[in-house]
């Protein structure tokens, strides 16, 4: 850790200093390595594809980059600084925001709870969560929200428990895009779509970039959306770094031999 | 961005409609409860013509306050997917502690009420340490306190019964005064029911506590603090039953080791009844406070129908599997209106 402290922020110097870059991370359950001096570094506007079998730490990753998990060693910086991520609120009060592959919902709650639950506007705004809940400014700027991503609701007042897949899907990305100023994360979005809402979510991740600056992290299993979406990608295996690829039609092949294991890259 | 376009077919007002016989189906339980109390009070009024006397109303009120207070509390842990078990032994303990500090200390009469409400709040926080800190289970954790509290009941009391010549004649007023007509007993447990249905409805801590009962994992991943949170739950509902103890020691005068025996079931059965869902995240204050009423409705209007003591169980026991029966409906309803919804958008 002190050596990662002692090393210049930027890597290349002369340049914007990424937006988001993890360095060293390790992270121990009891005795399974999740994470082993891993890290990576995504610029601002860029859509970085994280790939990997199941278990090879890469949920266990963004999870520290959110804050639910705390790193045993290695650091996270946000724009070069050096950033202490502590607690869900932490990552968010920093513009990060993340779909979880389950989603994440409050299924007896309505749209407007689940958007901004834990992020609730309360009126007075100064008496922040002292304050009442300000259920018309919520309810309006939700609307005002998911009509900028183009998401109709048959009913705002019904739980989220009662929609279809894809509503759900889209309620989760809403909440998170709503609030990410600097980096989304997105953990397997299409994963339970129809063909035409994966279509709808993989628009939405080439334009959120464009729009509104904001960096995305993907996970992702569909080699094809990772070719069609990422800027670069970035391969785990057994909780390291084997290797970062630019993803194309040609470098699909070794993307997946990466995933797999028949074949590693040295390190850096 | 999903969902875009709608589709032609006519998908989103079939949902549109199912949510609305939904709704229509939990505004029902409100509804329900209302026509119940409503109908058990006429029918019993018809063949028993005191019951609806001042004084039979005002006893159901007075016997309501304290029930409604308890589900109060019991209701805001309940929606966090918990439960507290101990509420009968605290306000049992809180009761008798209330007593004591009248006859036998001679504490003024505030204090004595504040020392009440304060002995609630300390066992819920115990409750909500050995919840939260211990990472016991709710049932469990609870169950250990029901036995825990009434043990300290009877090891103080040793077989003692304090009786109402022992207290303070203003506190005993207290207990039996009205305002236009309303006991100020059944005032007290009305505010502090609004105040709880308030905070549920319109606070954000309030609003965090139906997100833990929801999903306690998004709630996390939210970076709802849990902890605080379920702490806070339990030391309201502690609180809740300490005031009802105190409530308790003005309306009977006479305060034993077992006042409150059992109450915490039929608590239970109040909310469930209610409408608050017993495995968290849905449910108000109001419902469970009109459980509460109907129950205790149910349990003064049966004597005087001279109907037998065991079909006024027997009739607590049929709504609450009633109330069940009806919540699970309407979750297989859901999933089929969802299922529907789904294959219509792909």
């Amino acid at each position: 850790m002190s050596e990662a402290l002692a090393a210049p922020a930027p890597a290349e110097s002369g340049r914007t200093p990424p937006i988001l870059e993890v360095r060293g991370a390790s992270k121990l359950f009891g005795p399974v390595r999740a994470l082993n001096d891993v890290s990576i570094s995504l610029d601002e506007g860029q859509v970085l594809g994280l790939l990997g079998d199941n278990g090879a730490g890469k949920s266990t990753l963004i999870k520290a980059i959110t804050g639910v998990h705390r790193l045993d060693a290695g650091k996270i910086y946000i724009d070069g600084e050096p950033a202490d991520i502590r607690s869900p609120n932490d990552a968010r009060a920093l513009g990060i925001e993340a779909v979880y592959q389950d989603l994440a919902l409050f299924d007896n709650l309505g749209v407007v709870s689940n958007l901004y639950l834990g992020n609730e506007l309360t009126k007075p705004r100064r008496l922040r969560a002292l304050g009442w809940l300000d259920r018309k400014a919520m309810e309006t700027e939700a609307r005002r929200k998911l009509e900028s991503l183009q998401v109709h609701l048959p009913s705002f007042n019904s739980s989220v428990g009662l929609m279809s897949g894809g509503q759900r899907q889209a309620v989760a990305v809403a909440r998170a895009v709503a609030f990410a100023t600097r980096v989304l994360i997105l953990d397997e979005p299409t994963a339970a779509l129809g063909v035409r809402e994966t279509r709808n979510v993989l628009d939405t991740i080439a334009e959120l970039p464009r729009r509104y600056n904001i960096s995305i992290i993907l996970i992702s299993h569909n080699m094809d959306h990772v070719v069609e979406v990422c800027d670069k990608a970035v391969v785990m295996r057994q909780g390291g770094v084997v290797g970062q690829v630019v993803p194309t039609a040609e470098t699909m092949e070794e993307m997946v031999s990466l995933i797999v294991g028949a074949k590693t890259h040295k390190k850096e | 961005m999903t969902t875009t376009t709608r589709p032609p077919s006519a998908a989103p007002e079939r949902q549109d409609q199912w949510t609305q016989r939904l709704r229509g189906l939990f505004g029902a339980r409100i509804l329900g409860l209302v026509l119940a109390l409503a109908i058990l009070i006429a029918v019993t009024t018809l063949l028993n013509p005191r019951f609806l006397s001042g004084q039979s109303v005002r006893d159901i009120l007075l016997a309501a306050a304290i029930s409604v207070l308890l589900a109060s509390g019991m209701t805001m842990v309940i929606l966090t997917r918990g439960i507290d078990l101990s509420v009968g032994s605290v306000l049992g303990l809180s009761a008798f502690g209330t007593a004591t500090f009248l006859s036998e200390y001679e504490l003024a009469v505030p204090l004595a009420v504040l020392l009440g409400v304060v002995i609630g709040s300390l066992c819920g926080a115990i409750n909500g340490a050995l919840i939260t800190v211990g990472g016991v289970p709710p049932l469990v954790a609870t169950l250990g306190t029901l036995y825990l509290f009434r043990g300290i009941v009877y090891f103080w009391a040793g077989g003692s019964r304090i009786s109402a010549g022992d207290m303070p004649r203003s506190f005993l007023d207290f207990g039996t005064a009205r305002i236009l007509g309303f006991p100020y007993l059944t005032l007290i447990a009305v505010v502090m029911a609004i105040a709880v249905g308030v905070y549920l409805a319109r606070y954000r801590s309030g609003r965090d506590l139906y997100a833990l009962g929801s999903s306690p994992e998004a709630a996390r991943l939210a970076g709802i603090p849990a902890t605080r949170r379920l702490m806070g739950a339990y030391i309201m509902a502690g609180t809740l039953s300490g005031l009802g103890g105190v409530l308790y020691a003005a309306r009977y005068g006479t305060v034993d080791a077992s006042a409150g025996n059992g109450l915490e079931l039929d608590i239970v059965a109040a909310v469930v009844v209610g409408g608050v869902a017993i495995f968290g995240g849905s449910g108000t204050v109001f419902g469970a406070a009109l459980g509460a009423l109907l129950l205790t409705v149910i349990n003064n209007a049966l004597p005087s129908l001279g109907i037998d003591q065991f079909w006024q169980r027997a009739i607590v026991g049929a709504l609450i599997i009633g109330a069940i029966a009806l919540d699970r409906i309407v979750a297989v309803r859901t999933a089929a209106a969802a299922r529907k919804a789904t294959t219509h958008v792909h």
